[in-house]
């Protein structure tokens, strides 16, 4: 495969990208919701 | 012997393990992971390289599926601020709607400039040209940069969704400029391939892999703003808890009683 280096480089930047704002925001909500009775967390 | 549990400190909650996540969420979430492994399979290994492009066409299927979400994610904040000004439909949900689909919307369009500069450096030869799509792309990813820059300003809760909901609907303008940028202007950018055409010639297997990238890309927004606008939620209420013991707290203050009943501070 031609220019092998560039076209992973895409799509590790894509999912790495990714998956680092995925776990960020679950990482964030678990914390948050420690903190919060169910009351204010009407998706519960 | 009888033990006493440990009292719970005040403001804690004793179990709340649940994060933002729901049942919908979490089939959505495991759904988008396996739309996400098949797109990888498909772009990398099974689609065919094209016959003009070669191998580098690979690079197009999360290019073309980023950038769609990035766009709409930014008609997504724009639609959510105008609710939000709307009197009708005013409410912070909006607000927090809008902020959660502008970062991803910035993400998605950082990776759409990151995934365009590796393909111009195989088809250009060069990673960055001052073309009309690209340099207007980069623009609009600085103004939604600063759109969240104004998000965490100071400020109620209020004021921070009016002065946001307003950059929303002035930076939402830019996005048609960036669609026809190659069509106003003499650009090296390539038109659409597949949008608004009525004599696509791509392969099959590529045309799948194209539109699997753009399904794939969609669903993990709606996951990632379902969860986001939730953390925001909690973040507000937070805040505003924070608020009201310290208000609590003041008043407390205020009308303390001294040893001789005399209370100091408070007026009938």
């Amino acid at each position: 495969m031609d220019d092998l280096g560039f076209i992973l480089l895409s799509y590790l930047a894509t999912f790495g990208g990714t998956a680092a704002l995925v776990w960020q925001v679950l990482r964030r909500g678990r914390a948050l919701a420690r903190q919060l009775p169910d009351e204010d967390k009407p998706w519960i | 012997m009888v033990t006493t549990p440990a009292p719970t400190p005040p403001g804690a909650v004793a179990a709340a393990p649940a994060g933002t996540g729901t049942t919908f969420t979490r089939w959505l979430g495991a759904l988008t992971l396996v739309a996400m492994a098949v797109l990888t399979l498909f772009g990398l290994v099974i689609s065919p390289a094209d016959q003009v492009q070669g191998d580098s066409v690979r690079i197009l299927y999360v290019h073309v599926g980023t950038v769609w979400v990035a766009y709409l994610a930014f008609v997504v904040t724009a639609i959510s601020s105008a609710a939000y000004l709307w009197r009708r439909t005013s409410s912070l949900t909006w607000d927090r709607i809008a902020g959660a689909s502008a970062e991803i919307g910035v993400l998605f369009m950082a990776v759409t400039l990151l995934t365009g500069a590796l393909w111009g450096r195989i088809s250009w030869g060069t990673f960055w040209v001052w073309d009309a799509r690209v340099t207007t792309t980069a623009f609009l990813f600085i103004t939604y940069v600063g759109y969240l820059a104004v998000r965490g300003l100071g400020g109620s809760h209020q004021q921070r969704a009016r002065r946001s909901a307003v950059v929303a609907l002035l930076a939402v303008l830019e996005i048609p400029l960036v669609h026809f940028s190659v069509k106003l202007w003499r650009s090296v950018h390539q038109d659409a391939s597949v949008a608004g055409r009525g004599d696509v010639t791509l392969d099959d297997t590529m045309l799948f892999t194209l539109l699997l990238g753009v399904v794939a890309f969609t669903m993990l927004y709606a996951w990632y703003v379902l969860h986001r606008q939730r953390v925001l939620a909690m973040e507000d209420a937070i805040d505003d808890k924070g608020l009201d013991l310290a208000l609590a707290e003041r008043r407390r203050e205020a009308t303390t009683t001294t040893p001789t009943g005399l209370v100091i501070g408070e007026t009938h």
